[in-house]
């Protein structure tokens, strides 16, 4: 259940100091079945911070977003050593509710995926599966959620409609609204921009950097260009190991590894 | 580039252009002959069918119990209709929900190697004949002695040992259902903190409903048309049942009471046969086109 204070506040943000850190990762390594694809990645991620991942395709950044809300707890043949603290508990920790987490974390996906239902019921959705029956309570913030997406002037008169009637740039913003319902402090998203337009995929952009209020972001991508538009902090990954991580000032102008030079002046 | 020389010339073989059509045509005409060699007793039967049954086709043939010497001399096939009912419905009770749990299972739940077990058993189970079911149901349900269920010849035992039939259809058909899915959708109501039962329930089978509905459909025309699992367990009822168990509870049924009547030494009853084909023909054919419709409603407004 979110709490009683629903509303979207902006988090206090302090001085940058070792309370700042929401998401640490400490020497992560992932296996599939003999495939050795995350390398002992240790890094951590701010709050109120975007954060973006780049790399070629294959190179594992995909697959270290879903550790954090261990969305690869399915898949068959996976193993994983090492620790990811959020808000300084382990949560592949045995007592963590997986539930709780991924309420708590809210995740956006390459390929717009609104279920086939009512574009109300895909946000209500998440209200719904944590219990929520309060029908007052779940319009109210069915509404709230589409307008911080910035599609409710689009969609206010057929909210009953099916969401796969809408647009590929409209179905993101209708899943981010759908992600940012439950309240999450996290936001993953797994190349959210990749099959939209320039148009769709500049609203996205901004709508990442407005949410930088009342979110810790993680965006992987492989636009180094998208990138640099929105990250205060970047990372770039090869072959499953994490080459750099800097903030974004930095990692852009003055990278200190030359195949981090090479992938952002596209020597790749 | 000017001094460069491209080879612009290519071999043009005009022999074998020409046979190339030549065996174009041929295939086409195989495939056409092919078909009709195999339609052709599609289309004679229900020639035949409807040449000698038209006679009999009436409301009153549908509407009233089979009366007269030999009993169906007068009177129609009601006890047959009445008992399909009966037997679909039961089979439908025992397969729909062991197959829809089974289907599901095996797509969203199942480690690799119990599903590689369990779709073997589903392929074994689609290719056991009909007859050899009818021995199965005989000894569970039917039997009334030793181990089984001792529910003699009924629409119960009869009901159930179709049900077994159906149940592999629907698995099949679910689970192919299911794979047809977008992982996305799966993977989205995860990522939101559903458990993997709300997720099944709230998105994946109503995505999947089309396909499951096509399965069952296909289950209930396969069982519609089987005599033999009834030989042993249900056989035939030329009125309507009066009990649950023993003889009382057997019913008529379509297949049955067409291989009865054809056995009997009259002409009439023949043709009734005939007609009552028709009327199987007619509700085969209403199924079909209930499955092409669920299946048109499916991609225009689901997928």
């Amino acid at each position: 259940m979110p709490n009683e204070n629903n509303d979207l506040k902006p988090i206090k943000s302090a001085e940058s100091n070792i309370d700042n850190i929401i998401v640490n990762v400490k020497n992560l390594n992932f296996y599939y079945g003999k495939y050795h694809l995350l390398k002992s990645i240790n890094l951590y991620f701010k709050k109120n911070s975007v954060c973006t991942l780049l790399g070629p395709s294959g190179c594992g950044k995909s697959t270290f977003l879903r550790t954090i809300n261990r969305m690869n707890d399915y898949t068959e043949g996976a193993k994983l050593t090492g620790e990811v603290l959020i808000d300084g508990k382990n949560i592949y920790d045995k007592s963590v509710d997986v539930v709780e987490l991924r309420r708590n974390i809210g995740m956006v996906f390459q390929n717009p995926n609104p279920f086939p239902k009512s574009i109300f019921e895909n946000v209500a959705f998440g209200l719904k599966i944590h219990g929520i029956k309060n029908k007052d309570f779940i319009v109210e913030r069915v509404e709230k959620c589409l307008k911080y997406a910035g599609l409710y002037d689009e969609v206010k008169d057929k909210l009953n409609k099916s969401a796969l009637s809408l647009s590929g740039g409209q179905q993101q913003r209708l899943c981010i609204a759908r992600a940012i319902a439950t309240n999450p402090s996290i936001l993953l998203m797994d190349e959210p921009t990749a099959y939209l337009d320039p148009v769709s995929t500049s609203i996205i952009l901004d709508l990442i950097n407005s949410f930088k209020k009342y979110y810790t972001i993680i965006v992987v991508s492989h636009n180094v260009q998208q990138s640099g538009r929105i990250s205060d902090y970047s990372g770039f990954f090869l072959d499953g190991e994490l080459i750099e991580f800097d903030e974004s000032g930095n990692f852009f102008t003055r990278p200190k590894d030359k195949r981090t030079e090479n992938f952002i002046t596209s020597r790749y | 580039m000017e001094n460069q020389q491209y080879d612009q010339s290519f071999p043009v073989d005009k022999g074998y252009l020409i046979r190339k059509k030549i065996y174009n045509n041929l295939a086409f005409l195989f495939a056409i002959g092919a078909f009709l060699i195999g339609a052709f007793p599609v289309f004679h039967i229900i020639y035949k069918a409807i040449a000698i049954g038209y006679k009999y086709l009436n409301w009153n043939f549908i509407s009233t119990l089979p009366t007269g010497f030999p009993i169906g001399a007068e009177g129609g096939i009601l006890n047959a209709i009445i008992g399909d009912v009966y037997l679909v419905v039961i089979a439908s009770v025992l397969a729909i929900p062991l197959g829809i749990g089974t289907g599901l299972y095996l797509s969203l739940f199942g480690k690799k190697r119990t599903n590689y077990f369990l779709r073997l058993l589903n392929e074994l189970m689609i290719g056991i004949p009909s007859i050899v079911w009818g021995i199965v149901g005989f000894y569970i349900f039917s039997t009334n002695a030793g181990f089984g269920f001792h529910l003699g010849f009924s629409a119960l035992a009869g009901g159930l040992t179709l049900g077994f039939i159906m149940t592999p259809i629907v698995v099949l058909l679910t689970e192919q259902a299911v794979n047809q899915i977008p992982a996305s959708y799966i993977e989205g109501a995860l990522a939101l903190g559903a458990t993997k039962f709300q997720a099944t329930k709230s998105v994946i089978l109503k995505a999947a409903l089309g396909g499951i509905f096509i399965g069952i459909l296909l289950g209930v025309m396969n069982i519609i048309g089987q005599t033999a699992p009834l030989l042993f367990t249900n056989y035939y009822n030329t009125g309507l049942p009066t009990g649950v168990t023993g003889p009382g509870g057997a019913v008529g049924d379509m297949a049955m009471l067409i291989f009865i009547y054809i056995h009997e030494p009259s002409r009439i009853l023949h043709y009734k046969a005939e007609a009552a084909s028709v009327v199987l023909l007619l509700f085969i054919f209403l199924l079909d086109l209930g499955l092409r419709l669920i299946n048109y409603l499916v991609k225009k407004f689901i997928l």
